[in-house]
């Protein structure tokens, strides 16, 4: 069963480890043009918050940005792939072919056939899955400090470090087998399984509001929470009465006449003034420090939503009807 | 032909018939699909080392009854025993049956060496040497991708797998279908080869039946979902007998003769008799009976039916 497994799937199994490589290959490059780089620009004290890291911070940005410019579609197209060439076609090709009755007649019986088949990719996939988070995380860590570190903020980031791509991958892999082995044809399966994913990814992201109750934070600055790299949830002015403001903005601190109201000078002019007048921020967050717990949690829905497909996969292999 | 009576009463099967389990036996299977019952109610046996033919039209439900006895179906009622073993989803059950689907499935990417290692991985009794021998002998070479075969090779292939698979009971539906007249030769040939060789027992589906006369011992025929014939084929061959007369007649005739089956085309109607009968007039002549003919005209009756013996049903 182990060899069966290996052959019938080793296409999608080298595909998968072909692209991690070609992955893997671009962000090694990444980084050892960044290495160099930083090596040869790097003021002394940088990276770091002072104004003489400026420029070599923007210039990390750049180096950053390019390569997410490709990690940032991941934690769509990877489940997709997965699910739709793992696991669509794992039962319902066997079926459209005819196969099945070869496969299922032999000495094995099909509970186990599916089993091993299930088990087997299952563990591939999160395996696969954790090879891509360690190296986008291994990348990922030599900006540390150039700018702010979204891996918690921003859901492209979030969803290709940490546990996240295992669980995913995993759930894309679970639907896409029981969707095979309920519609029993290949592209039909393949379609809803990337469907499936296509609305459960944002779901998934909207739910995180729900993980855990924000922080409230009175008195610190918005770049210094993103600095931190937590994920602002919510922010409003607090007047000096320690009540939520209740006259609109331009009432208290009307923009000077000539310059242009939605300007970000003019949005720092009005900032200052509302400061000045004993108006406050308050910021409703979820800090950095959650980030393995959202991991955790993530992963633990992404995981039971797994296991309920897989044994939807072999209840529809097992529910005999030619 | 004369001692006709005495081989109708005494089946020659029937003194094994109380000990070892038949290879194969249904009873009361049914299968519905829906609302139409695919198969009804039917019972058969094929005893131990036989080479059974399973004969009936398109959409009489062979092909159903044999995905149940291989366990690729479930019932929706009665069962189906292999070897007194109810066809059940176990390694051990599963071992002893071997099935050869009608479209001969394999697996398209694989080249024949990799459809043997299929084989060895996915059976504890595979016989290696012998799966290599015979795609030796028929000249199938093992680095061929399957997809890459003639249909008759493809058979072959799908034969071997199966064969080699060392089952007790041979499983084959329509082997011969979609095989040219010298591919059919070859397939019936190496088939008969591999029975000698391994005294398994086979149960094959065709709708043809003149292929069957040569290879095959044991007759199921199977009509509109029923078993209607189930028996040994020289016993049912010398216990029938076969009068053709005039049509307009054959009402009165038939009153007075032990009619089994009967049909009838244009002014000629053809009877066939179960035991001894003297011929009503000139007009009734006697014909040999031959397989074809019993087969055609069960299945034009269907009413009529001959089935074995409760004893042989209820071996174990």
């Amino acid at each position: 069963m182990v060899w069966l497994t290996w052959r019938q799937h080793r296409a999608q199994m080298l595909a998968t480890i072909g692209l991690l490589g070609v992955l893997g290959v671009l962000l090694l490059a990444s980084a050892i043009e960044t290495t160099q780089w930083a090596a040869a620009n790097a003021p002394a004290g940088c990276p770091g918050l002072d104004p003489i890291c400026r420029s070599f911070n923007r210039g990390m940005y750049e180096r950053y940005d390019l390569v997410y410019q490709v990690v940032g579609f991941l934690p769509l197209i990877g489940p997709a792939l997965i699910g739709a060439f793992w696991g669509a076609p794992l039962v319902a090709r066997e079926i459209e072919r005819g196969t099945f009755r070869l496969a299922w007649t032999q000495s094995v019986p099909t509970k186990r056939w599916v089993a091993v088949k299930l088990g087997m990719l299952s563990a591939a996939v999160v395996l696969a899955g954790a090879a891509l988070s360690i190296m986008v995380t291994l990348w990922n860590g030599l900006f540390h400090g150039a700018f702010p570190d979204t891996s918690l903020s921003n859901p492209g980031k979030f969803n290709v470090v940490g546990l996240a791509p295992a669980a995913w991958w995993l759930f894309a892999f679970a639907v896409g087998a029981a969707a095979g082995a309920l519609i029993r044809r290949t592209i039909p399966a393949m379609a809803v399984t990337v469907a499936v994913i296509a609305v459960a990814l944002p779901a998934i992201i909207i739910s995180q509001d729900f993980y855990a109750a924000p922080a409230e934070v009175i008195g610190v600055d918005r770049d210094t929470l993103m600095n931190n790299g937590d994920m602002i949830v919510e922010e409003k002015w607090i007047g000096p009465d320690g009540r939520d403001m209740t006259v609109p903005t331009e009432t208290l601190c009307p923009p000077a006449g000539g310059t242009d109201a939605s300007g970000s000078r003019a949005e720092i002019a009005e900032q200052d003034c509302l400061a000045a007048k004993g108006y406050q921020m308050v910021f409703d967050v979820q800090p950095v420090n959650r980030f393995w717990l959202f991991q955790g949690i993530q992963a633990f829905i992404l995981v039971i939503a797994a296991c309920f497909c897989l044994a939807l996969a072999v209840w529809g292999t097992l529910r005999r009807r030619t | 032909m004369k001692d006709v009576h005495q081989l109708s009463s005494a089946p020659r099967r029937e003194s094994t018939s109380g000990q070892a389990p038949n290879a194969l036996e249904a009873t009361g299977l049914s299968k519905q699909y829906r609302k139409a019952w695919a198969l009804r109610n039917a019972s058969f046996a094929v005893p131990a080392g036989r080479v059974a033919a399973l004969v009936g039209p398109n959409g009489s439900g062979k092909t159903t009854l044999l995905n149940m006895v291989v366990g690729l179906l479930s019932p929706t009622s009665g069962e189906v025993r292999v070897f007194g073993e109810t066809v059940r989803q176990d390694a051990e059950v599963l071992s002893r049956v071997a099935f050869l689907a009608q479209d001969k499935p394999l697996y398209d990417s694989f080249t024949v060496a990799e459809m043997l290692k299929f084989g060895r991985v996915m059976n504890p009794r595979w016989d290696d040497e012998m799966a290599r021998r015979r795609l030796d002998e028929l000249g199938i070479p093992l680095k061929r991708n399957v997809s890459r075969l003639s249909g008759g090779q493809q058979t072959q292939v799908g034969l071997t797998v199966a064969v080699a698979k060392r089952p007790h009971l041979l499983v084959l539906d329509e082997p011969l279908a979609d095989l040219d007249p010298v591919a059919r030769h070859e397939v019936t040939t190496s088939l008969m080869a591999a029975v000698a060789e391994t005294a398994m027992t086979v149960l094959l589906s065709s709708h043809v039946v003149p292929d069957l006369v040569d290879t095959c011992d044991w007759l199921v025929v199977l009509n509109g979902g029923r078993v209607q014939v189930s028996g040994d084929i020289d016993d049912l061959l010398a216990s029938h007998r076969m009068v053709v007369g005039p049509a307009d007649g054959a009402e009165t005739v038939a009153g007075r003769l032990p009619v089994a089956a009967r049909s009838t085309s244009g002014r000629q109607a053809t009877l066939l008799l179960r035991g001894p009968a003297s011929l009503p007039d000139p007009r009734w002549t006697e014909r040999p009976v031959r397989l074809e003919d019993l087969v055609l005209t069960y299945l034009r009756d269907p009413d009529a039916s001959a089935l074995p013996a409760p004893s042989l049903i209820r071996a174990h």
